[in-house]
């Protein structure tokens, strides 16, 4: 390969952080929850791999999956279908009597056989609640240029305060780092800690065969997660450096922060910041252009393909397939894919999800600090 | 294995009416409705009739018509046996031919279409806005057991005569052509949409390549010696949407009529029938603040600051700030700065019209035309482009072109 001393596959937890939005997974995983109007929340790691020549991409569901099956299918739109490599889809390999993983480290021992089999001298690991545009490529090069063994990806903001309300459970953990120089002297598991810090972006990159070695000591000794067991105890031993990453980021940590992290992308500073990369790849539907029919009012909104809006429209985003028929208001929502709202109704402040029909002359209202989630093909 | 039907597409045409738009790509290769090109058409039809291989015969400025079908997988036609292939002319070892007409293109393809031995083999048009279903054509061509079938349009008795007519006894069994004919006898306009028996076809194909007097056509050779040899000929009568857009006027007027698809009866929301077109990929499109909208349609990755009318925005368009588009078709990727007003007009890909341009204007009676802006071109701030002008050409800042 040209690039082998480069070559990475890639690895994508897709479950990852499910629980902080039990909701918008209750159908689906994290990584298939809608996001900007046509893309579903994994379009923006498989793209920027994509687009990085990682073209090798294991994707580790645990459960809830098919949704996010339908959507990535062989893999094409990402350009993921390949002879050598491609789009691989991991479920878990549940034996008799023995539970499904909770953590990365049991969820990579399932595939270590695949892992050894792989020609890539790298692994790049990502979750799939954050939004980027990420230049892997400049991360491996970093990786490379300061000879660590792993390098992780993070970014400065304030810790959400929804993370820090949580109580501690399993799937909920979440990292900042102490840095010295670039290399990460200290891991704090869930800090409760206000102002900027380090904050993880759960993004890896580590050589193919260093990652087979920890795995395989932490899965025979029982260890669960990748960061708290395997990487915490051994930042001493191992050369751990921080990647600062200083491009948009969106993090979906609870319903409140999908619908902020949403309705930001109608500021073009962000939607530019977050689309100025590579392009964002996603599964084609084949709608036709939108519609907007004579006395339709449209003020801020992003819109897909396939809508047809007779009515009127503020600060929203529209998936495909979207209805607002005459005399209906829609303000500060975000109607997902095919959602109908029926003449005269009036809408503000709701996260509907797909296939969601608002009757006519209906009023229904959230507020800014707690939007209204309407569940999948839900009538009202 | 044989295919029952394959069909072939002609899209060789230079398409030289639309002048401007066809400079560097071919007509089906022209865009149209805000997502699709006109080829997009033909070939959704030939998909969702099931009819899955299908022979595109191109010639003039293939480049970007080759890149856009590719391996055929928007329109499903990635197939393992059969599939969309793109049939330029080729050297062959007794020498080598451009197209030289219609009916030659499928002839230097015989090879081609004798490697799925079809029953029956549809030649379609590449420049025609039509949704059609070529099974129930095909349906009707075996009950009538016919040898070769039209599709037919009913025109006006007064548009007539700018046709090619066919005149059919009441079994529609076609007695006589005329093309384009000052006494009409019929009012029955061909498609240019034909099914043949393949060994008809073919043999009449292989006689017509042996007459150096033909021109090698369908319409002025194929037909006329099909009725000549009293062959079984009939005409199907196709009463959906239908239109030829080979000029200007007629590329506006059906990119409008989607505006309406209630009277025009193009629709696009079809769900039974959908039209596939390559993506383009963008995000969402935004309408900001302050911006109006008014029945038009819009598609992804369009930026809209100011006032869009009655128009089509396809991918990528960007409108600024107070500036006014009306009536305009404006395709891809093209940039319309603050103040600038784009009235009755088509604007091609990738343009640029400065701050406080004017293009086109609404028709008045002294003045009625569809200003059209071609490929690429850059119109400087406070140019001036008229109702009637045809502009391939950079213009200059404050400069006029009528």
């Amino acid at each position: 390969m040209v690039n082998s001393n480069t070559s990475a596959l890639g690895i994508i937890f897709p479950n990852s952080y499910d629980s902080l939005v039990p909701d918008l997974v209750n159908v689906r995983l994290m990584a298939s929850i809608p996001f900007a109007s046509r893309y579903r929340l994994i379009d923006f790691i498989l793209s920027s791999m994509s687009h990085c020549d990682i073209d090798n991409i294991s994707v580790m569901v645990n459960n809830n999956y098919h949704s996010l099956m339908d959507h990535l299918g062989s893999g094409r739109e990402w350009d993921l279908v390949r002879k050598n490599g491609g789009l691989h889809i991991f479920p878990p390999f549940v034996e008799k009597g023995a539970n499904p993983y909770v953590g990365r480290v049991g969820a990579l021992a399932n595939i270590l056989g695949f892992l050894r089999s792989q020609k890539e001298k790298y692994a790049v690991i990502t979750d799939s609640n954050i939004v980027v545009n990420f230049d892997f490529n400049a991360m491996i090069k970093a990786h490379v240029e300061s000879g660590a063994d792993i390098t992780v990806a993070y970014n400065e903001q304030e810790l959400p305060n929804i993370l820090m309300e949580k109580k501690d459970n399993g799937l909920g953990y979440y990292y900042t780092f102490s840095i010295e120089n670039g290399r990460i002297t200290k891991i704090h598991v869930n800090a409760k800690d206000t102002g900027i810090q380090n904050f993880s972006m759960n993004m890896f990159v580590i050589e193919r065969e260093l990652l087979i070695d920890l795995i395989n000591t932490a899965s025979v000794r029982g260890q669960i997660y990748f960061e708290r067991d395997v990487l915490l105890p051994q930042l001493n031993k191992l050369n751990v450096q921080a990647y600062k990453y200083d491009g948009y980021v969106a993090r979906i940590c609870d319903m409140k922060s999908y619908f902020e992290e949403n309705m930001k992308l109608l500021d073009d500073h962000n939607l530019d910041a977050l689309f100025s990369g590579g392009q964002i790849y996603t599964k084609i539907r084949d709608d036709n252009p939108t519609r907007y029919i004579e006395g339709a009012k449209v003020q801020n909104v992003m819109v897909a393909d396939g809508c047809i809006i007779e009515g009127e429209v503020e600060d929203s985003i529209l998936f495909r397939g979207v209805k607002v028929a005459k005399g209906a208001k829609v303000k500060n929502c975000i109607l997902m894919q095919d959602s109908v709202i029926e003449a005269g109704a009036n809408v503000e402040y709701l996260i509907m999800d797909k296939n969601v029909t608002i009757t006519a002359g209906k009023e229904m209202k959230g507020t800014n600090t707690f939007p209204v989630y309407i569940g999948k093909h839900q009538t009202v | 294995m044989a295919k029952e039907m394959i069909a072939m597409l002609l899209a060789g045409g230079q398409g030289s009416r639309l002048y401007a738009l066809t400079e560097k790509l071919a007509k089906p290769a022209v865009p149209f409705g805000g997502k699709y090109r006109i080829i997009d058409f033909p070939l959704s039809n030939c998909v969702n009739s099931g009819i899955d291989t299908v022979g595109i015969l191109t010639q003039y400025q293939p480049l970007v018509l080759n890149e856009y079908i590719g391996n055929g997988q928007p329109w499903d036609l990635d197939r393992l046996y059969g599939g969309v292939h793109v049939l330029p002319p080729y050297q062959k070892a007794s020498g080598s031919d451009w197209y030289k007409g219609t009916a030659n293109a499928i002839y230097q393809n015989i090879s081609f279409i004798e490697r799925y031995s079809p029953q029956y083999v549809i030649i379609l048009s590449g420049d025609q806005i039509c949704k059609q279903d070529y099974s129930d054509f095909l349906k009707f061509h075996k009950e009538k057991n016919a040898e070769f079938s039209v599709a037919v349009m009913e025109v006006p008795w007064e548009e007539a005569s700018r046709f090619g007519l066919m005149v059919a006894d009441d079994d529609d069994k076609i007695t006589e052509f005329q093309e384009k004919p000052k006494n009409p006898k019929s009012n029955l306009a061909s498609m240019g949409i034909y099914i043949f028996n393949w060994d008809i076809l073919k043999k009449y194909l292989e006689e017509d390549e042996a007459d150096p007097n033909s021109e090698n056509d369908f319409g002025n050779n194929i037909i006329p010696n099909l009725l000549k040899d009293g062959r079984r000929m009939y005409a199907y009568h196709f009463d959906g949407y239908w239109k030829d857009v080979g000029t200007i006027s007629s590329l506006w007027e059906a990119n409008m009529e989607i505006l309406d698809p209630e009277h025009s009866g193009i629709n696009l929301f079809d769900e039974d029938w959908k039209i596939y077109s390559r993506n383009s990929g963008m995000t969402g499109h935004k309408i900001s603040t302050g911006a109006v909208v008014d029945n038009s349609m819009i598609t992804d990755g369009c930026r809209v600051k100011g006032t869009v009318k009655h128009s089509i925005l396809f991918a990528g368009v960007k409108v600024g700030e107070g500036a006014i588009v009306e009536d305009a078709v404006v395709m891809g990727g093209t940039v319309i700065k603050a103040g600038a007003v784009v009235k009755h007009c088509i604007v091609a890909e990738n343009v640029t019209i400065g701050e406080n341009a004017v293009v086109g204007a609404m028709p008045t009676e002294s003045e009625n035309g569809v200003a059209t802006i071609g490929e690429g071109v850059s119109i400087g701030d406070n140019a001036k482009v008229g109702p009637k002008a045809m502009v391939n050409k950079n213009v200059e800042g404050g400069e006029e072109v009528w």
